[in-house]
């Protein structure tokens, strides 16, 4: 099993700050699912709108985070050097739907899983827990261009 | 399995993708120019299939999706080799 840290993870990601929505990988099984982990502090800068007095970790950064852990379990499927190519990638579609508020202090496990994965493409099941439970899960598809 | 259910099946499972009514959704009306599917959808199309029916379809087979009829041709196929 690979795991890993935020070097690696700038090395495969195109994003970067403020827009980096995982910090580590715990695990990584190339093809079958992806672990990756987002601490959310208080110091996170969305959280001064949103909501002032009331912080609470916007879903669509939740998407992104799954989107992103996406990505790595996209490029560790592949035997080419895709992930040093820094593609562009497009989300296509999003079905997700959100348990419970995540709030500053929580420690976001994302978890990844393909439905189907393909040169160019891929439909990947995504669950992000808190503690074991269950805070939002879906389906994400994204293509690269 | 009817061969009838199969098309049906399908027909269903396009009409989910595209949000139209099964009813819509014309035997030979081409996915692109007249039901807007684009290559994201098509993708969700193709694992939809393999998913309901348990079978892989390759990757190449995708630009072959261009019509109901012609899905139904490919699901087919593939279901009889899974078999």
């Amino acid at each position: 099993m690979i795991t890993f840290d935020i070097q690696e993870i700038y090395n495969i990601l195109p994003q970067r700050f403020p827009f980096i929505m995982i910090d580590k990988i715990i695990e990584l099984e190339p093809q079958k699912r992806i672990v990756a982990i987002k601490n959310v502090s208080i110091n996170e800068n969305f959280f001064v709108g949103h909501f002032p007095g009331n912080p609470i970790m916007p879903g669509v950064l939740i998407i992104e985070a799954m989107a992103q852990a996406a990505i790595i379990l996209f490029c560790y499927n592949k035997d080419s050097d895709i992930k040093n190519t820094k593609t562009n990638y497009y989300l296509g579609a999003v079905k997700v739907r959100f348990l419970e508020p995540v709030i500053p202090g929580d420690i976001l496990e994302i978890i990844i899983t393909p439905v189907k994965i393909i040169s160019n493409a891929a439909i990947v099941k995504a669950t992000a827990k808190v503690q074991d439970k269950e805070v939002a899960s879906g389906e994400l598809s994204f293509a690269l261009k | 399995m009817q061969e009838q259910d199969i098309e049906t099946e399908i027909k269903n499972i396009i009409a989910e993708i595209v949000e139209k009514n099964p009813g819509e959704i014309m035997p030979d009306a081409k996915f692109v120019e007249d039901l807007g599917v684009d290559s994201m959808m098509a993708l969700e199309i193709l694992a939809a299939i393999e998913k309901k029916y348990k079978i892989t379809i390759p990757e190449d087979k995708l630009m072959e999706l261009q019509t109901l009829n012609k899905t139904i041709e490919i699901a087919k196929e593939y279901l009889s080799k899974s078999k």
